[in-house]
């Protein structure tokens, strides 16, 4: 009895923070854009659609997000076959080495990509010196969304990946075999079965893809981008009290991602219900590629990782140079940017803030995340897949959905409260950090109660031990890799958080380090270059964070980005 | 039966499989060491063996889904050896039954016509003719997760059946099914064979399967063939000792063999056939030892203990033990009564019923 009265405490306190949390400011955001004080009405949806500046940013958001998506299959699909299906060297750390442009937020790589893309940039400096241009062109002007969709491909493509190499992995061989076996060649073959069947992991894919490009706020931002819908939200909240087409916005942003991870999830469950067909029949055996096979794939995959890190790069050597105007590569170099990044009083409190967020977010991410993975694979209590899924929800909400929701309900409820994100954003931030990141703590977690078997626990508990003893001191040490590694995944992200950052933060003294790059590039006298340092910084911070986390949870780290 | 194996192998013209000096290597294992045997035209061909000994590797290398590091491959006289494995044309039935659980049942059985460019209206009538032929009329819009594993075995075989192949491969079909589908489904693929008269090469551990449908059969060993030939010459002649020891239950009494007679522990035996002389094993089948009255009229007889009786149901096993060995006898359970663990009895056996083995 005591047992369960402990569980329910538990299961009380989780249901609790996702409702408050999660679910209270989805709701707030939805009611608003069809309640008003007059009553129930359209006026503000239906805006959406009639609102010329309203649809073309509505417009120009679903071109982004579907060229990005499908510029993201091109690039993963054929990786993904050769990584699934054939053998080279280093196969392990090329794997590894993708991971990479996922890690390191277009945010900051959009400066990079400005610098080379910009009028009096590395681009146009090269042509006009190789005289294929005559005067300076500008890249960005011209082809605004050029910058933006090569840019989020280039950071979104490994989540496809992920989810891509999973899907054909999971194909049995015999499946494959069959087909060739009654007469399909390899063309065939992976048109009417490999293709197929690994149709529900790059839909998946391809819906975290979709919604991630069609609500990110940063690269926009940074181009200067304002008619699409994440920028035209960004900018509502300034009159968040006043004008509900903001609400409206989000409500539609919330209901296409919902739609996307509604039917990912019903083709995922399907996969999953016929895959218990047959055991697999044997352990599938790589073909070996040929040496120039394998050179050809050093060729494709470093090829991107290139193009992908390159903008990346270019920040780094912002952070390091006088001047990078009109020239090819920067001139004069320096370290004193890094220094200034640290020593000026916007950016060290920006440091110390995004830490401070960050460490708290971790922690309650520890405690919700082991807590639900406990109860729905432990306890199984009674309605453990709503859970479950409750918690895998934060992958289909954008955070600029959450950001606009905490926003809107917590500073008119609890005006002038530490629940006000305009007086006091810190617990606020912390809180939305925490519920970006719950989906990869549960999956952590989740992964781990799997491998230990429940009999270690049950010895415990048959020796003597209490319940909450039985989880200290047999399931948290048997599991503290994955625990740990989850950690870090989410305390690393929480350091880059843009959407909720850039809302969410409003007075200077509470910024976290994304908000302060974004000031910072507005700013004149070497803004640019203190950004870039900052934005350096962060990354060799989130880098160190993913390189032990990988070493901690080995191949297991992919699964993390996996929609289902 | 039996004669008209004799016919078929006497037949001339292409045999309808052979397979010449295959090797193929895993890494440091040799899953096949210089197999060859041929396969004539309507056989029911089994391979069999313990797991591992290279059957199956020897199937997927006739359907082309694995190639040998040497040797050759013919099918019906022209070498397929370098063929890849859609251009075999030996539908093969896999032991997972690898159902595309994308397509339904009809478009699983169509894949194979489909990809030979049969006309739609060809597919639909030839795919509606094999599942009314499997039994499994009116399923034809089910996913293969919707049916059960008798049904879906059917599904493969006619998937295999709709392309009227000259050849069908099997990967341990039944080893899937329960004790009383094994059964039907056995007795649906003699029928097959023989309104067909399609060859099949079936690859299993399962001695039963070999022996109750098998027109011949390879016994395979660590990547070579120990033994090939018909079901009951293999188990009642059996010309080696993993052969004698692999199918059926046997007793082996060493002795050494000279002009007709064998000296063992037991005493002094005549056999019915004497190729070999000095050290060999007697391979005795439990069934050939039967309890005698008297002088045992011309039979080996030996006097042993009973230690142990196990009635089986229409059989009982009676454990004996004399000179230091065990034997197992099989009496049919009418014949066993009054026999009880601890007798000391009289025993026979035919001089015929003892094969002499190389040890």
């Amino acid at each position: 009895m005591k047992a369960r009265f402990g569980t329910s405490v538990i299961v009380a306190l989780i249901v609790a923070t996702l409702g408050v949390f999660l679910v209270w400011p989805m709701a707030h955001v939805f009611s608003r854009s069809f309640w008003d004080p007059q009553g129930f009405t359209l006026v503000y949806v239906a805006g959406l659609f009639t609102h010329a500046v309203h649809l073309e940013s509505a417009f120009t958001s679903f071109i982004i997000a579907t060229s990005v998506t499908a510029c993201c299959v091109l690039v993963s699909l054929p990786m993904a076959w050769l990584f699934a299906r054939r053998s080279f060297p280093g196969k392990a750390v090329w794997s590894g080495l993708l991971l990479l442009p996922m890690i390191l937020p277009p945010f900051v790589s959009a400066v990079g990509m400005k610098i080379i893309f910009s009028r009096a940039g590395a681009l146009s400096t090269l042509l006009m010196n190789l005289g294929l241009v005559d005067g300076p062109v500008d890249w960005l002007g011209h082809f605004p969304l050029f910058g933006i969709v090569l840019l989020e491909t280039l950071h979104l493509f490994p989540i496809l990946f992920l989810n891509l190499v999973a899907s054909l992995a999971n194909i049995d061989p015999s499946l494959e075999e069959a087909a060739m076996n009654l007469g399909a060649s390899p063309a065939r073959v992976f048109r009417r079965v490999t293709l197929p069947l690994a149709m529900p992991g790059l839909f998946a894919g391809m819906t975290l893809v979709f919604i991630w490009s069609f609500t990110e706020l940063g690269t926009p931002l940074v181009f200067g981008l304002r008619r699409v819908l994440p920028v035209a939200i960004y900018d509502s909240v300034a009159e968040i009290g006043t004008n509900p087409s903001g609400y409206a916005m989000v409500t539609f942003v919330l209901v296409i991602s919902a739609i996307g991870f509604w039917i990912s999830k019903r083709l995922l469950s399907r996969q999953r219900s016929v895959a218990t067909l047959g055991r697999l029949s044997q352990a599938r055996r790589e073909i070996p590629l040929s040496f120039r096979g394998s050179l050809l794939v050093y060729l494709l995959v470093g090829g991107v990782l290139f193009a992908a890190i390159l903008p990346q790069l270019s920040v780094v050597l912002l952070s390091v140079s006088h001047r990078w105007f009109l020239t090819v590569l920067p001139q004069g170099f320096t370290v004193e940017f890094f220094g200034r990044a640290l020593n000026s009083e916007l950016t060290r409190t920006a440091l110390v803030n995004s830490l401070s967020f960050s460490l708290c977010a971790t922690v309650l991410d520890l405690l919700l995340g082991f807590g639900i993975a406990w109860l729905c694979v432990r306890k199984r209590i009674w309605g453990s897949d709503w859970l479950d899924a409750l918690a895998m929800l934060p992958l289909a909400v954008p955070g600029l959905v959450i950001a606009f929701g905490y926003m809107g309900c917590f500073s008119g409820t609890f005006p002038n409260t530490l629940l006000d994100p305009r007086m006091n954003p810190m617990i606020l931030l912390s809180v939305s950090y925490a519920i970006r990141r719950l989906p990869y703590m549960v999956r952590a977690a989740h992964a781990g109660l799997e491998q230990v078997s429940s009999t270690y626990e049950e010895a415990a508990a048959n020796l003597g031990a209490t319940p909450f003893r039985v989880v200290w001191r047999v399931t948290l040490p048997l599991i503290s890799a994955n625990l740990l590694a989850g950690a870090i995944l989410c305390f690393s992200f929480s350091m880059l958080e843009v959407s909720d950052s850039l809302i969410l933060a409003q007075s200077e003294n509470f910024y976290p380090i994304t908000k302060a790059i974004y000031v910072l590039l507005e700013s004149l006298e070497n803004g640019l270059n203190v950004a870039s340092a900052l934005g350096v910084w962060a990354m060799a911070l989130l880098g160190a964070g993913i390189l032990l986390a990988a070493a901690l949870m080995g191949k297991r780290l992919g699964q993390m980005f996996r929609a289902g | 039966m039996v004669e008209n194996r004799t016919k078929r192998d006497a037949q001339s013209g292409p045999t309808a499989i052979e397979i010449r000096n295959v090797s193929k290597r895993f890494g440091a294992v040799a899953a096949l060491d210089e197999v060859s045997f041929a396969v004539q035209p309507g056989e029911m061909f089994f391979l069999i063996g313990p797991s591992g000994c290279g059957k199956t590797t020897l199937l997927r290398i006739l359907a082309g889904l694995e190639t040998p590091d040497s040797g050759t491959v013919f099918f019906n006289g022209r070498d397929v050896a370098s063929l890849p494995a859609h251009e075999r044309g030996a539908p093969m039935v896999f032991q997972n039954y690898a159902l595309w659980p994308h397509l339904n049942v009809r478009d699983n059985v169509a894949f194979g016509l489909v990809e030979r460019h049969v006309s739609k209206s060809e597919v639909s009538t030839r795919v509606e003719d094999v599942l009314k032929r499997v039994g499994l009329e009116g399923m034809g819009t089910r996913l293969p997760g919707q049916l059960s594993g008798g049904q879906q075995q059917r599904v493969v075989l006619a998937r295999a059946l709709v392309l009227n192949p000259s050849v069908i491969l099997l990967d341990e079909p039944l080893s899937n099914l329960d004790a009383k589908l094994r059964v039907e489904m056995r007795q649906e693929i003699e029928k097959l064979r023989r309104d067909t008269g399609i060859t099949f090469v079936y690859v299993t551990h399962d001695q039963t399967d070999a022996l109750a449908l098998a027109d011949r059969m390879a016994v395979m060993v660590a990547g070579k063939v120990s033994a090939i030939g018909t079901p009951l010459d293999l188990y009642a002649r059996p010309p080696n000792l993993f052969c004698a020891d692999f199918l059926g239950e046997a007793n082996f009494i060493e002795g050494l063999a000279n002009e007709g007679t064998v000296q063992t522990k037991l005493g002094t035996w005549r056999v019915g056939e004497y190729s070999l002389s000095g050290s060999v094993v007697c391979l005795v089948r439990p069934e050939n030892i039967q309890g005698v009255e008297g002088d045992g009229s011309g039979m080996n007889v030996f006097e042993a203990d009973v230690t142990g009786v196990r009635i089986n149901g229409a059989t009982v096993t009676v454990s004996l033990a004399v000179a230091g060995q065990a034997l197992k006898a099989t009496l049919l359970t009418q014949r066993s009564l009054g026999i009880r663990s601890g007798d000391r009895r009289m025993w026979g056996i035919a001089p015929e019923n003892v094969v002499l083995l190389h040890p």
